[in-house]
């Protein structure tokens, strides 16, 4: 009886003190401007593509505070790639006061993120989450990605039209949400078309010895790998050193694989859809590459670039509407970025491409497929 | 055929791991949920050091490295979190190594960043037996997985400190009692245990060439299945559960319909030979007394 | 001596100590309806009690298998996860024939529960067989097993993850309401003779066999009833956030649930339902004080401070300070002075609950002894019957 009385207390004692040092720190100034809020995985399996995006915005928020006018400050919180969190951190964000958000990064957590945003009509635009599910919540919702099922269809079709008679693999994440998304399309269109084809799966729980993978798909002359570069490295290494020779065709999660696979790309043709590219010489483009490597002395990835473009968006779209009042309530924010936006004359040019948004939130936008290496040549 | 060479590959990465957790868990009594993280802090130090260049010898001077580092991080994990607990609930133990977990994973983020790494294959090259490729790595990996097991049987059953271990782990009260200096053999099962972790590191870098702060958890969670299923504390059972695990993993792989329930049917598994068996395949029934 | 007080006026047999979990977990809930109805409770924090309300469910629960019966158990977010996704499915099912989400949030409870409850009996026959870490390895393989299925299933969502309706802020109401009735239940199980007879079994199975306790019922009686729980505080997690993933009901969110148990001391409601809230608080400040750059140092705050509190609580060379700068010390000369013990009534509460000693003999759920070197310095000396 003494004993847990005297655990719990002092357990209370502990937590007491703590729980006032934190708060103690809790309120730091606040700089005027608007206050657009985030989501991500910045801890975990998926830090590094939070951690890109995370980078991509305040990039942003510097150059445009830089500019001089109107001011902004950027939020993005740590979900792990969890819904529930995501939830907390909409709470937190819009408690401290948020206006517009880049909501999530990952499907999930983005959907958690902006079914909280609708409630209070506050406008949305992710950078990364495809998931069709995300913008069809609420009409508040909006990407700057491409969605899921129009990669796999692409990538359907440009196997169809380019590799005809090709022995064709595909492997995906049956965890990930973007993974079966667009894995789902891509095997619709492949059954339309009549290709018939190898299918193989990982799963969060598998996914960094793809051996038994690699051996089955080792005599493809094309795999359509719909998953992110962390995984997609790995698999290529593991073909790779089964002598495999072949198309490694991915998507837009792809981009930032180059400098892990340099061993797989002197032997294979690699390509994928994507939005950017960083060796790119448009000008905005190599800007923006530079100051990022000046900034964090890394390349930035399509992750970043669509946080940077979508900060960019909000930003050119409440310039628009002429807003210049700080303290705007979300729901007017909203209704004015998404009339800018949704306009049939309105189209802005970023670093990934010229996009235009629809009513239901989704972006469009040309994909570019991008060939990293092609040793046949 | 291949996919179970596969299997063979990554369950001897397995069992190097398993007999680590199970050298700790036989001898300390305590599971270490931070026995990945050592492998992951081990796989850092192996890419930091090839960084510099890559040659053989430098490849020599990693594992060295890796080895002294995390046998001086194993040993001093075990000083700070888990000897003050030494004499409270097991459980208290339990939750120290989870800590230590999330340190060492929230470290190695803040000092290597969140992307993952690549390097470069560490052992490259391969032969043919028949139409089956096997890779020198998975030789490597098997040969080094029986000599360790080996090796750690003769030194437990022929040595004066193994001798002590087996003393520790059977009856820490009357070991002491027989002047055997019970913490420095503890802190002397977390430096072996925290040197196989390294080596574990090693050759996990071997088949999957990258890095990144989260790699030694999953590896972790199913080394510790190994051990249970080969018999928690049983040297030669956590190298057979380790196999074994590896090959029923890429077996699942392979079938496609099955491969998204692999984890469902090799947790099934390790419950089926629990229920046959409840004290894993080598494991020793200990009587119980009132 | 007329001062004892108001407790001196009650009727006998009314023991303050048993409705003081009630008192803590009602008084919290005035409160806050309060704030809320007034509308200066932040909604961040109205989620955060929710969050809490979930959290203490689960502690609590697994405190009867862990605490009491004495089983570690590492698969408790394995029986949240088939309450999450069972209950939510049926109370969608609902949605056409009942309007009111409240009172279809309260059947998904029962039908998640009862579920969830089902697969606890499952659990519960390896138990019978299976000792200390080889149990504890079979409830995470559960674990495991349960969510890699539910990922798979094409009702649910697959890797989606399944659409859910949120139910605001207002749901910290029934959370809190939902922590009442498990404290009713559990601590009701506990103070009957089936609670004396699963910690007979914690304390030694052989004994209690002996005895005639049947333990082969007590074991599944305890992780069914557990299991329950957990279903009901995965149903309030569904109505707390959208879409309900796989991911979340990870082997780590177990040992999340673990650590809530441990720190607040193995066998003691009161702990558990303090240690929830503290952690969950903590999360809750470390994620919403650190943002951006600062997001990766979270975890390695709250390890630091996990570390720290259980080598404080739990090191046997700490035992002096411990004893010196605690609460509990304070709290009992508060209580002493309005409640007065006499030893007689210290004899009538033999068989209490709470009385037994918290701590599990490690042989029965490491399958080894670890106190032989200092006679387990942390437990006062107990009279030989008292075991």
């Amino acid at each position: 009886m003494k004993q847990f009385f005297k655990k719990c207390m002092s357990v209370f004692v502990a937590g007491a003190i703590l729980a006032v040092a934190l708060l103690g720190f809790a309120s730091c100034g606040k700089e005027e401007g608007f206050f657009i809020g985030a989501s991500g995985p910045l801890t975990g399996d998926a830090a590094s593509y939070g951690i890109a995006v995370q980078r991509g915005a305040e990039l942003a928020v510097k150059q445009l505070n830089a500019k001089g006018g109107v001011k902004f400050r950027f939020e993005i919180k740590d979900d792990a790639a969890e819904a529930g969190k995501a939830g907390t951190n909409y709470d937190l964000l819009f408690d401290a006061g948020m206006q517009a958000s880049l909501s999530g990064v990952t499907s999930g957590a983005a959907e958690a993120f902006v079914d909280k945003a609708g409630n209070d009509k506050l406008f949305c635009l992710s950078p990364s989450a495809s998931a069709d599910s995300v913008i069809n919540k609420n009409a508040y919702s909006f990407r700057l990605c491409f969605g899921d099922p129009d990669q796999g269809k692409l990538a359907a079709q440009w196997i169809h039209e380019n590799m005809p008679g090709a022995k064709v693999g595909a492997i995906y994440n049956t965890s990930d949400s973007y993974s079966s998304g667009i894995y789902a399309a891509f095997q619709a269109e492949m059954a339309t078309l009549g290709i018939t084809y190898t299918e193989k799966t990982f799963d969060n729980e598998n996914k960094t010895d793809f051996s038994s993978q690699a051996e089955a798909l080792k005599d493809c002359d094309v795999i359509f790998m719909p998953f992110y570069y962390t995984e997609a490295s790995l698999f290529a290494k593991a073909a790779t050193q089964k002598d495999c020779v072949a198309t490694y065709f991915g998507c837009d999660g792809f981009d930032g694989i180059s400098p892990l696979i340099s061993d797989v790309m002197q032997k294979n043709r690699v390509m994928y859809i994507t939005p950017f590219d960083v060796e790119s010489q448009d000008a905005t483009t190599k800007a923006f590459v530079e100051a990022f490597r000046a900034e964090y002395n890394a390349d930035p990835d399509q992750f970043a670039a669509d946080a940077y473009d979508a900060m960019m968006v909000i930003a050119d779209a409440i310039a628009k509407a002429g807003i210049t009042d700080y303290t705007v309530k979300p729901e007017t924010l909203s209704e004015a970025i998404i009339n800018v936006i949704t306009a049939s004359d309105y189209s802005y040019t970023g670093l990934t491409g010229t996009m235009k948004w629809e009513k239901s939130g989704a972006c469009v936008k040309a994909p570019v497929i991008k060939v990293l290496s092609n040793p046949a040549q | 055929m291949s996919t179970i060479i596969d299997g063979l590959s990554l369950g001897s990465i397995y069992a190097l791991i398993a007999l680590g957790y199970t050298m700790v868990y036989g001898i300390a009594k305590m599971l270490n949920f931070a026995h990945g993280d050592i492998i992951m802090v081990g796989a850092y130090t192996i890419f930091s050091t090839l960084m510099v260049g890559d040659s053989v010898p430098l490849k020599i001077i990693a594992i060295l490295l890796s080895v002294l580092v995390c046998t001086v991080l194993g040993v001093s994990v075990e000083r700070i979190a888990y000897r003050p607990l030494r004499g409270a609930s097991p459980l208290a133990v339990l939750i120290t190594a989870i800590g230590v977990s999330y340190f060492l994973q929230s470290l190695a983020q803040l000092i290597f960043g969140a992307k993952s790494h690549t390097i470069e294959t560490l052992i490259p090259g391969a032969f043919h037996i028949g139409s089956v490729r096997i890779t020198y790595a998975t030789l490597l990996t098997l040969l080094v997985g029986a000599a360790v097991m080996a090796g750690l049987t003769i030194f437990i059953a022929k040595t004066k400190t193994g001798r002590a271990m087996v003393a520790v782990s059977e009856d820490r009260g009357a070991a002491e009692l027989m002047g055997i200096h019970v913490n420095g053999i503890i802190a002397l099962t977390f430096a072996i245990g925290s040197a196989l972790a390294a080596l574990a590191g090693f050759f996990y870098l071997m088949q999957i060439p990258a890095t990144n702060p989260t790699l030694g958890s999953m590896p972790g969670i199913k080394a510790f299945t190994a051990a249970v299923i080969g018999g928690i504390g049983s040297i030669p059972g956590a190298m057979i559960g380790g196999i074994l695990l590896g090959v029923i993993e890429k077996l699942c792989l392979s079938i496609t319909p099955l491969s998204p329930y692999t984890t469902a049917i090799e947790f099934s598994l390790l419950i089926l030979i629990l229920l046959v068996k409840p004290t894993g395949l080598l494991g020793r029934k200990r009587r119980e007394k009132v | 001596m007329k001062k004892n007080g108001y407790f001196a006026a009650v009727k006998k047999g009314f023991k303050p100590k048993y409705y003081f979990n009630y008192a803590l977990v009602s008084f919290a809930l005035i409160l806050f309806i309060a704030l809320e109805m007034s509308g200066i409770l932040k909604r961040s924090y109205a989620n955060l009690l929710t969050q809490i309300g979930f959290s203490i469910i689960l502690a609590v629960s697994l405190n009867l298998v862990v605490g009491f019966l004495g089983e570690l158990s590492l698969g408790h977010a394995g029986f949240m996860c088939i309450g999450a996704y069972i209950g939510t499915w049926f109370s969608q099912l609902l949605a056409p024939v009942i309007a009111s989400f409240a009172i279809r949030l309260i059947l998904a409870m029962l039908v998640g529960g009862i579920c969830a409850a089902l697969f606890g009996i499952l659990v519960g026959i390896p138990a019978l067989r299976l000792k200390g870490d080889y149990l504890a390895i079979v409830t995470l393989a559960f674990g495991e097993i349960v969510r890699n299925i539910f990922k798979n299933l094409p009702w649910f969502g697959k890797s989606y993850g399944m659409p859910t309706e949120t139910y605001g802020t207002k749901l910290f109401i029934i959370a809190l309401l939902a922590v009442l009735f498990t404290l009713f239940v559990i601590q009701n199980l506990m103070r009957s003779k089936h609670g004396r007879a699963i910690t007979a079994i914690r304390d030694s199975e052989i004994a209690a066999k002996s005895m005639g306790v049947n333990v082969t019922f007590y074991k599944i009686l305890a992780f069914s009833v557990a299991a329950f729980f957990a279903g009901i505080a995965g149903v309030i997690y569904g109505a707390y956030t959208t879409p309900i993933l796989y991911s979340f009901f990870s082997f780590n969110y177990s040992i999340e649930i673990l650590v809530m148990v441990v720190l607040g001391g193995m066998g003691s409601i009161t702990g558990s339902i303090v240690s929830a809230t503290l952690l969950t608080l903590i999360n809750f400040l470390l994620t919403a004080n650190l943002s951006g750059d600062m997001a990766a140092l979270k975890y390695m705050i709250y390890a630091l401070i996990l570390i720290g509190m259980v080598i404080y609580n739990n090191a046997p060379a700490l035992k002096k300070y411990r004893d010196r700068f605690s609460l509990s010390i304070l709290f009992s000369r508060i209580r002493e002075r309005f409640v007065r013990t006499t030893p007689a009534t210290v004899k009538d509460d033999a068989a209490a609950w709470d009385r037994v000693p918290t701590k599990i003999l490690s042989d029965e759920i490491l399958s080894t002894d670890l106190q032989l070197t200092t006679s387990a310095p942390d437990k006062p000396d107990k009279p030989k019957g008292d075991k």
